[in-house]
């Protein structure tokens, strides 16, 4: 774009010119309006993209602009002074920058015989208000969710933290579509290192367009060839919150609701929000069986392919009889019947999440019955087998983390696999393998596995545990290097005797 | 091998238990039942003593040499290729060592477990699981050592504690029927299987703890408490198999836990068991190949290790499918060649390295001294 479009190009001083030249650079597109209008003693141009600037402060402005008598020197005085009464306004002086104001909602003023403007922020667009956050549900607590646009999203982080070191900083990425990304963190509890990589990580960028932060994670994150998500995004602003005073850096993109979260453990995506607005001994309970769901969901079907295909001396007697009765008249070995029966489900699965809304659901659920019934009456599966994958299915529903669930579906055939051929065996070593590939995992220079290797007992506060919140002393170690202390050791109030 | 790694001494610990309880846990009640009868567990208590002076020497070595593997030592001490001569024992020790680990896990598996299924693919599979944990890095499998620990304590507590019920204390009388004397090679097999194969930490103990006197009683703690784990095996394998059942089997943990049964509902239990010691088993091999690769490494002068894991990890499947031809092979080797191999390698070169680097350090520091004094 920038080689074919001399656009740092100083301003003229006659505005018809600038005008002509306005036109021809933006290819005559119909939503620039350039309005020709008598400023004082000269001709002024307004220039805005319809539908991204207010109209209807435009039009008050143009309402007050001065009588004659205003004097020909003064006239770019008075013209900032107009603005000032529109919102910030900034001198400009070339035409870059001409285009990235009007482009993002701002308003541009040329003065006739003068190689100065004024650009003043009129931005108006229609955007979608507030609403629920549909990816991450909770029963108690804030019900909002991000919006699609940077402001109101810094604005509703704002909301939550009311401190004067709560930094932001913006840039803009993407060299078509000028996407404004914005850092934020809370100086003096965020581990400065970990600030300085986001920024570099994020200035190396160098891609014509953002759509989505997804973009962002990919080009930051630290380990591409790895199943596991590195980064973790939310759509809650209490969440980031929370992750903010935890000495976490987040990084808003322009334009999606979703905002990401480094450095990120494994174990955030085993974390809600609602873990905290819940009793302790509660969430602690929720959390373990969080886990005990990953374990599901991840060896779940390995272990019924690896029980039933080497280690049936495992089974109670009776249950291996019941078994082997259903599986009588299935002709496939077990490995292939869950390879068919898991394959369905993520069909199913896919499909339900794809189609329009209305349908969708019903779909899926008619499916899934229907094919798992029908299965099972025609002999291609057993009854056992599908009991399997619907356990499989809901456990792997209950990992909060939804990328996170998404690289446990995939891993899931891989330890299929190795259980078919080598049974208990299989699964162990993949899971060592997976173990390994965890540990040599890093997000932001930080563990991925702390703070279970390197093992930090101090910040098992808040693992598979989750201690009260006055026993919530300290902040994670290695993400928050600098101000660990996050409160005194305060017991509850308690009435007086 | 300039990159320094960083354990913390929790990680260390972990590993010499892991390693130290190894394969020892899965085949030592045999030959200790074979030999010392119903004093088998005896027997590995003083083996386990026994190891701690070995441990003691390892300790007291490494501290000539702070922030340099045993092999780099070897080379400075004794000159260039005296030095790599040494270092060649060293070597092949941990070469034959995790050839023996791998054939181990393999004829396991295919004699008890999964017979249909060729040898040659669990060597594969473990093999690949090996290159890879060893491309990582020592980091990276001391962390996963931290993180599979709980669950092989897990295991044990579980294995330990649903076998009580059919412990027979008769079993293990009369004590010391025949004195100490039956009980002394036993323990010294018990001691060459657990703590001389130790010596392997000596390329990772003084780099990654230069200045740390507490290493040394990491590695105290993680050969007391790795014992322990292998000393009530044996108790459990003789006082619940007996001694003829124990001495017998090939595999007598694996036996002993066939042996688990819960109101008739969970039992049969052992492949769950053999979890544990395929982590075991696996950090045994991760080590004594880290030993072969580095030590490889360091006689070539390769900065890094990690170029070579793959050939090596390639050579030694090969060597795992060829070291022993059979079992009988592999009793005869265990209980003739290994031990006074085992003594020589872990032991008696080490010792002698020790003194050498003792004269060599005085030498050098009464010429300091001198040099100091003339001028």
């Amino acid at each position: 774009m920038d080689n074919n479009m001399p656009q740092a190009e100083p301003i003229k001083v006659k505005l018809q010119p600038n005008i002509d030249k306005i036109r021809k650079d933006l290819g005559n597109s119909d939503d620039i309006v350039i309005r020709e209008i008598a400023f004082g003693v000269a001709r002024a141009a307004i220039i805005y993209t319809d539908g991204l600037a207010d109209k209807k402060m435009i039009t008050d402005f143009i309402l007050e602009t001065p009588d004659q008598t205003t004097e020909r020197d003064n006239l770019l005085e008075a013209l900032k002074e107009l603005a000032q009464k529109l919102g910030d306004y900034k001198e400009i002086t070339n035409f870059q920058e001409i285009y990235s104001s009007i482009l993002s909602g701002g308003t541009v003023l040329l003065l006739d015989g003068c190689s100065r403007g004024v650009s003043a922020s009129t931005q108006g667009w229609k955007d979608r208000s507030i609403s629920e956050p549909i990816s991450q549900v909770v029963v108690r607590g804030p019900q909002e969710g991000f919006t699609e646009t940077l402001r109101t999203n810094t604005s509703m982080i704002r909301r939550k933290i009311k401190n004067p070191n709560l930094w932001v900083e913006t840039r803009q990425i993407g060299k078509v579509t000028k996407t404004d990304v914005a850092i934020m963190y809370i100086n003096g509890i965020v581990n400065g290192k970990v600030v300085k990589e986001v920024r570099k990580r994020l200035d190396k960028i160098n891609i014509d367009g953002i759509l989505e932060s997804g973009y962002i994670e990919e080009l930051i994150q630290d380990e591409t060839y790895s199943p596991f998500p590195t980064v973790n995004n939310s759509e809650r602003p209490d969440s980031v919150a929370a992750a903010l005073l935890e000495g976490r850096v987040a990084i808003l993109v322009d334009g999606t609701p979703f905002v990401l979260i480094v450095p990120t453990l494994f174990i955030s995506f085993f974390q809600t929000a609602e873990d905290y607005y819940q009793r302790a001994d509660i969430s602690t309970l929720l959390r373990m069986i969080r886990f005990i769901s990953l374990f599901i969901a991840m060896v779940g079907p390995a272990l019924y392919i690896g029980i039933t295909t080497f280690h049936q001396e495992l089974l109670p007697t009776q249950l291996l009889i019941s078994l082997a009765a259903q599986r009588e008249g299935v002709p496939f070995p077990a490995f292939i019947e869950a390879l068919l029966m898991e394959i369905t489900f993520e069909i199913l699965r896919e499909a339900g999440i794809r189609m329009p809304r209305p349908i969708g659901q019903a779909v899926s659920i008619v499916g899934t019955l229907v094919i798992g019934q029908a299965a099972v009456e025609a002999g291609i599966v057993s009854a056992s087998m599908v009991i399997v994958v619907a356990i499989t299915a809901i456990s792997s529903f209950v990992i909060t983390g939804y990328s996170m669930a998404i690289s446990v579906r995939m891993l899931r055939f891989v330890i299929m696999g190795l259980a078919a051929a080598f049974g208990v065996f299989g699964i162990v070593v993949a899971l060592i393998a997976l173990v390994m590939h965890l540990c040599s995992l890093r997000s932001f220079g930080v563990p991925y596995m702390s703070p279970f290797a390197p093992f930090i007992p101090d910040d098992h506060k808040d693992t598979i545990f989750r201690l009260p919140h006055w026993a919530m002393t300290s902040r994670p170690r290695l993400i928050s290097q600098r101000n660990i202390i996050r409160e005194q050791m305060s017991r509850p109030a308690k009435p007086q005797k | 091998m300039s990159d320094t790694v960083k354990l913390s001494l929790r990680q260390f610990t972990i590993l010499i238990l892991l390693y130290s309880v190894g394969t020892t846990i899965l085949v030592i009640p045999a030959p200790l039942a074979a030999d010392a009868r119903q004093d088998a567990w005896l027997a590995a208590i003083a083996g386990w003593l026994l190891g701690l002076v070995v441990v003691a020497l390892y300790v007291s070595l490494a501290r000539l040499f702070p922030g340099m593997t045993f092999t780099a030592f070897l080379e400075l001490t004794f000159g260039k290729w005296l030095g790599k001569l040494l270092a060649l024992p060293f070597i092949f020790f941990s070469f034959i060592g995790s050839s023996i680990v791998l054939y181990y896990l393999g004829n396991f598996m295919t004699t008890e477990i999964m017979p249909e299924t060729p040898i040659e693919a669990f060597a594969l599979l473990f093999a690949a699981l090996l290159v890879m944990g060893l491309r990582l890095g020592l980091e990276v499998l001391a962390r996963t050592a931290e993180i599979l620990f709980p669950w092989f304590i897990l295991l044990f507590t579980v294995l330990a504690l649903f076998l009580t019920p059919e412990i027979d204390s008769q079993k293990v009388l009369p004590i010391l029927e025949f004195g100490m004397k039956p009980i002394i090679w036993p323990a010294l097999n018990f001691a060459c299987t657990a703590s001389l194969p130790l010596y392997v930490f000596l390329m990772v103990y003084p780099v990654s703890f230069q200045h740390k006197k507490k290493a040394g009683n990491a590695f105290f703690t993680g050969v007391l408490i790795g014992g322990i784990f292998v000393v009530i095996v044996t108790f459990l394998s003789i006082t619940i198999l007996g001694v003829e059942l124990s001495a017998e089997n090939l595999y007598p943990s694996y036996a002993l836990a066939k042996k688990i049964n819960i109101g008739n509902f969970i039992q049969r239990v052992e492949i769950l068991m053999a979890g544990m010691w395929f982590l075991t088993i696996f950090f045994k091999a991760a080590f004594y190949a880290y030993g072969f690769i580095t030590g490889i490494a360091q006689l070539c002068g390769c900065k890094d290790y990690r170029p070579l894991v793959l050939p090596c990890g390639m050579i030694i499947v090969a060597s795992s499918f060829v070291v022993y031809p059979s079992v009988a092979a592999m009793s005869e080797f265990e209980s003739t060649v290994y031990i006074p191999f085992a003594i020589t390698v872990g032991f008696l070169l080490p010792l002698l390295i020790y003194m050498a680097g003792l004269v060599k350090k005085r030498i050098n520091h009464q010429e300091l001294q001198g040099a100091g004094t003339d001028d």
